[in-house]
């Protein structure tokens, strides 16, 4: 009976302090796992990784404005595996190097790379500077940025050294299936969007709307980073 | 760098600023009314806690309450005894806030089930997840004394990894606030 008292007390300590636990980009219950496990877990670091890619709505609004003028799938191919390499290289390094960087701060970073895309998209490079930027360094190297991010989601946790490759290689794996699988929904509608007469119009809408989220995104994160 | 030729439409100096300026504004306007009241407790504009956006804000509470506890924590005696159960196979986590330089006496026991645990601290405000261990090993009782060598969260890691629940009765006395299970 005093073993299952504690037990329902354990439950309920374990409600009330996490939700008091401010995890930042993965949820508590991740986060529990995360705590618990030991050595390798390929099948669960798969899933976190292609959910955080999903739900990731930073990495997707970006995704969105790279390909929003990307006509042909071979560009399309490439400019993904750019921002693959980017983001892989950095999450890779970050991880198993320990490298500190602060969430909020490359959280802020991200969303300015959404303004950036937008902006671009708009041909605002094109008009202020008469010249367009490289679009494919531009997506490599926000890509690191991107990366350095997904990093920090999992340095939240003390991540056992134990398996600590598989899972982190796990982890990446996941990220681009789910990168997979939401370019595939963004794809499918923005082709079927581009038959219509509407695009061109909208377009321009369309950009200064990333433009605006991204924007969003950088004040969250820096208001978040001046109260840390 | 190769100039790259644009494909896309190139808008006008004029179409371009306003785009800017209604992205600032919308963007603007979110973070006011709905972001940072829901996300952080800021609340210009008092819509905000009319329409109960604040209550979502998590961090503010957080920020406050170790505010709360460190003032705590540099002044009071404390001594606690509580019973925590790690299910079988899992791992659980039970913290203390410390200041540094604050001692604290413990001794848990686990009737005699052998549990792998992990004696470690976290310092304040560290987000890589960096942790110092004091001790790291198998046991089923301890006993010692402490002193923190930094601010921020100190405690134990026990995995159990027999077949059945296993219960650790944790006494401390010091000064410290306790921040539970984690």
């Amino acid at each position: 009976m005093a073993a299952v008292w504690s037990r329902v007390c354990l439950v309920i300590s374990l409600i009330v302090f996490s939700s008091s636990v401010t995890a930042h980009g993965v949820d508590d219950a991740t986060r529990q796992f995360l705590q618990s496990i030991e050595g390798a877990a390929i099948a669960p670091f798969l899933y976190i990784g292609a959910k955080h890619m999903v739900t990731g709505y930073d990495h997707l609004l970006f995704l969105v404005g790279v390909i929003f003028f990307l006509y042909r799938p071979k560009d399309v191919l490439v400019y993904v595996t750019f921002f693959t390499i980017g983001h892989s290289l950095t999450l890779m390094l970050g991880v198993l190097n320990n490298i500190a960087v602060n969430p909020f701060i490359i959280d802020a970073i991200i969303g300015f790379s959404i303004v950036y895309k937008g902006f671009d998209n708009l041909g605002g490079f094109q008009r202020l500077f008469g010249f367009q930027p490289n679009t494919k360094v531009a997506v490599l190297i926000f890509g690191l940025f991107h990366g350095f991010g997904l990093a920090t989601k999992l340095q939240e946790f003390k991540i056992p050294e134990n398996g600590l490759l598989e899972n982190l290689i796990a982890f990446n794996v996941g990220v681009e299936l789910g990168q997979f699988m939401a370019l595939i929904f963004i794809l499918i509608a923005l082709s079927i969007w581009r038959r219509q007469p509407s695009f061109l119009r909208f377009s321009m809408a369309v950009n200064t709307l990333l433009m605006s989220g991204g924007m969003m995104l950088v004040g969250y994160q820096l208001t978040g980073y001046l109260m840390s | 760098m190769t100039p790259e030729k644009v494909n896309y439409p190139v808008q006008s100096i004029a179409a371009l600023f306003k785009a800017t300026i209604i992205a600032l504004v919308i963007a603007a306007t979110v973070l006011v009314i709905a972001i940072l009241p829901a996300e952080y407790n800021i609340d210009p504009t008092g819509l905000g806690k009319k329409v109960g956006l604040t209550e979502l804000a998590p961090k503010q509470k957080a920020v406050v309450s170790k505010r709360e506890s460190k003032k705590k924590t540099a002044g009071s005696f404390m001594s606690d005894r509580v019973e925590v159960v790690i299910p079988a196979g899992k791992g659980l986590e039970y913290k203390f806030h410390l200041l540094k330089g604050s001692p604290m006496l413990y001794s848990w026991n686990s009737m005699g089930i052998e549990l792998y645990f992990d004696f470690h601290g976290e310092p304040d405000g560290d987000t890589t997840g960096y942790f110092e261990s004091y001790t790291e090993s198998t046991a089923s009782e301890v006993k010692g004394s402490f002193k923190a060598p930094f601010d921020g969260s100190h405690g134990w890691y026990w995995e159990n990894k027999t077949n059945g629940p296993a219960s650790v009765v944790l006494s401390t006395q010091g000064q410290y606030k306790v921040i539970g299970l984690k």
